[in-house]
């Protein structure tokens, strides 16, 4: 079963074209990456997926629905920015229970204790029970992005879209936070579009990737068929040709270290 | 573009509030500018600009800027240093009494003066001068009085804010001190100081106040002006001057703009970091000692004057002077000055929190338009602004009430307050709207719930400023003040006619009262809130 059908899909900002005729399928509870460089269009398709932008032409189809021109907040869906977007002036707690009591988009209507009893429950989720009264800005990236996915994930999206969450993290946090995701992601089974420009995060968490260049999408697979069959010369250098440097540079590292001990 | 409202609904609302805040923009300030220089068509420009009377007055505005800015940078410079570069202690405090001298008018500092170095004035009596401080030096004296802190903030916020590293580089290098300044901070500084001196130099060359008290026959354009619109109602030859004073006003933003703009890649730095050096902390501190004492000397001289019968013939205390002044209505001025000062702090800062999330937060082309309209008035003296006003406005229902006076001080004293929004509103997340509008938050509850209370201290840095220079304006409002809605601050120009200095001495005490109550309010405010968030 199709969660998402994106159907010819253009856009351009002034004179030149970001999206040429973009047509792509997400499935139910598949975590679909979005893989790029940056200016390539990842953005504008997410930000277009949860009606922030307009697309030119095209349809997006949520279960077989028409959604395209339904506003963001009908859509059901829930975006985590790289910048975390939290409400600095409100603590960790209020963050998520703000969220959870002005919602309209979720099927439930939450009243102001009831919030609070989920809100406290998903930060659980993410291990944040000891920093509830702090402020975010107390908190590390890390944890700041977990407020951010909690806040989400509370009101109960069906697909929930990630804008590089975590390029401004630090390679531990994104190695701990990249295995969490996928959990909370089993345990709700939300489908998730997550966009990166990080081969390496891409082929680690995927279902599915799909590679973009400048506008047109170059191939759709699962990682194993990717590496094995790359669609055309550029899946081969922008994707399996980085891959290979980073696994050499990762033999090459191991092997110093195992002479130095 | 279509019409409707789109998935993303953005484009119908904003923009037709941009629009809407265009045309606003237009008949608050480009208009009645259009109206007062139009003016000009019907006089004859050649003759006044080369008459004999101009001339003079043009040489005098020139000469006395010219001084009084050097010295006021040179001044504020040294100053800034001392703070900015030192390990003085009570630096907030330092800042705090350095700035005192923005709380009052400056035809106050005018009269601070005269009662110091003034023909009777007690220092004059003390050293012999018996013609005293009137004409050139004079308005060179109070002019610096009046500028030098503004030039002072300026400039300790860049020295404050300038990144450290270099200087650490250099000291590993082991370059000289001479070699640090010239390479360092000379080339870091060159830029901001130009804005400095072009807004110290703008900010004396338009001021009556300073001259008007003690300038004496030394007549400049800001007093020609004043008298020529006031006295002889002569609006064509005022419209001249007024046009002529916008000219370095105008220099001064633009320079302002092309300086911020580029100025403001923002890298990670290190505070500049203040070694230990006895000896020259002492120095330091004997610098400010000095500026503190001859920056509260005219004050303190007029808060004493205040309370004398009748200087210097009776030197007896007496409440007799504020029984005057009551007499002649300040309690109803102070009403009136209270009320403008009031109304101004809290619909500026609501139009200038409204405009700045337009230009900041909802960045389209027009909000460029909207932004540029925004700061015009950074380049309006008041002189200018009120003259325009009279002008455009005169057959309006709103001329000759409070209105009017609303409209011109929120206008007059926009900008500053409006690029601190803009600045701060800049700064916040800027995906908050979007989470807003994916969760169904709208922008509004967005706005209030989290946008306005993570900017409460800029809120209300905003309404201090509406008010405080609300308060002691006498710029803009003396053309558009009826008897009945005159503010206080104009009673000292009024006193200044009639030669009652002692009852000007008092006006400009309770301005400067008011305006220090309600700097602690704010300062108590921010706490409170720096508290609850």
């Amino acid at each position: 079963m199709d969660k998402l059908e994106i159907r010819n899909l253009t856009k351009s900002f002034g004179h030149s074209e970001v999206l040429h005729d973009i047509s792509f399928t997400v499935r139910d509870g598949e975590f679909l990456s979005i893989l790029g460089p940056s200016g390539c269009g990842k953005t504008t398709i997410l930000r277009i997926l949860i009606g922030l932008e307009d697309a030119e032409s095209g349809t997006i189809l949520k279960d077989g629905v028409d959604i395209t021109k339904v506003p963001s907040a009908k859509r059901r869906m829930g975006i985590v920015f790289q910048n975390y977007a939290l409400f600095e002036n409100m603590t960790v707690l209020k963050n998520v229970q703000y969220a959870l009591v002005k919602s309209a988009s979720t099927k439930d209507t939450f009243d102001k204790e009831k919030a609070l009893e989920k809100a406290k429950e998903m930060l659980e989720l993410v291990g944040l029970s000891e920093h509830l009264d702090k402020k975010p800005r107390q908190l590390s990236g890390g944890q700041q992005q977990r407020v951010a996915i909690a806040r989400t994930l509370a009101l109960n999206p069906d697909v929930i879209l990630f804008d590089e969450p975590m390029s401004a993290l630090d390679v531990d946090t994104r190695l701990s936070l990249r295995s969490e995701l996928k959990e909370l992601q089993k345990r709700f089974g939300t489908t998730m579009i997550y966009i990166t420009h990080d081969q390496e995060e891409a082929f680690a968490m995927s279902d599915r990737i799909m590679v973009m260049e400048a506008g047109d999408i170059h191939q759709i697979d699962t990682p194993q068929n990717i590496v094995d069959h790359p669609a055309d010369d550029y899946v081969k250098k922008f994707v399996i040709n980085n891959i290979n440097t980073k696994i050499n540079s990762l033999i090459q590292f191991a092997r110093t270290e195992g002479q130095d001990s | 573009m279509t019409g409707t409202r789109t998935a993303a609904g953005k484009w119908v609302p904003s923009t037709a509030l941009k629009i809407l805040l265009c045309i606003f923009w237009l008949f608050a300030i480009i208009l009645p500018l259009i109206r007062m220089l139009s003016t000009m068509a019907t006089v004859n420009v050649a003759n006044i600009i080369t008459s004999a009377r101009f001339l003079r007055a043009l040489g005098h505005s020139l000469a006395v800027t010219a001084v009084a800015t050097i010295i006021s940078v040179g001044i504020a410079g040294l100053l800034a240093w001392c703070v900015s570069r030192t390990n003085l202690k009570h630096k907030a405090f330092l800042n705090t009494i350095l700035t005192i001298p923005m709380l009052i008018p400056s035809i106050s500092h005018g009269m601070g003066l005269i009662i110091v170095l003034g023909a009777n004035g007690w220092i004059s009596r003390i050293i012999g001068l018996n013609s005293g401080i009137y004409g050139f030096w004079g308005i060179v004296i109070g002019s610096v009085m009046y500028s030098f802190p503004v030039a002072y903030l300026m400039i300790y916020d860049v020295l404050h804010y300038e990144d450290g590293t270099p200087y650490e580089a250099a000291n590993v290098m082991g370059l000289s001190v001479k070699d640090k300044f010239f390479a360092i901070a000379l080339p870091y500084l060159r830029k901001p100081l130009i804005s400095v001196i072009f807004a110290t130099f703008t900010m004396v060359i338009t001021d009556y106040g300073v001259p008007l008290m003690v300038g004496g026959k030394y007549i400049t354009l800001p007093v020609m002006m004043y008298q020529d619109v006031i006295g002889m109602l002569d609006f064509g030859k005022g419209s001249v001057i007024g046009m002529i004073l916008l000219i370095p006003a105008v220099i001064a933003c633009i320079i302002d703009m092309a300086n911020r703009d580029k100025g403001n890649a923002n890298f990670v730095g290190k505070p500049y970091y203040v070694k230990i050096n006895k000896v020259r902390d002492h120095i330091a501190r004997a610098i400010c000692i000095i500026m503190i004492i001859l920056i509260l000397l005219p004050i303190g001289s007029f808060a004493v004057l205040g309370f004398i019968k009748k200087y210097p013939i009776d030197m007896t205390l007496s409440v007799q002077n504020i029984e005057q002044a009551v007499h002649m209505g300040a309690l109803k001025y102070l009403g009136n000055s209270l009320l403008i000062a009031v109304v101004v702090a809290v619909l500026g800062t609501a139009l200038a929190l409204f405009n700045a999330y337009m230009t900041a937060r909802n960045k389209t082309k027009l909000s460029y338009v909207l932004h540029l309209m925004s700061i015009t008035s950074l380049a309006i003296p008041g002189l200018v602004l009120g003259l325009s006003y009279v002008m455009f406005f005169k057959k309006s229902p709103i001329y000759g009430t409070f209105a009017i006076l609303f409209l011109v001080n929120s206008m007059h004293f926009f900008a500053s307050p409006y690029l601190m929004a803009y600045n701060t509103f800049g700064k916040i997340n800027e995906n908050l709207e979007d989470v807003g509008s994916t969760i169904g938050i709208s922008k509004w509850g967005i706005i209030k719930d989290v946008i306005l209370p993570q900017s409460s201290g800029t809120i209300l840095e905003m309404m201090g400023y509406f008010f405080v220079n609300s308060m002691m304006t006498i710029s803009a409002v003396s053309f558009l003040a009826s008897v009945s809605d005159k503010p206080l601050a104009l009673m000292i120009t009024q006193f200044e006619g009639q030669m009652q200095l002692e009852c000007a001495a008092f006006v400009s005490l309770i301005i400067l009262a008011v305006n220090i109550l309600l700097k602690v309010i704010l300062y108590a405010a921010k706490r409170g809130f720096s508290k609850i968030n």
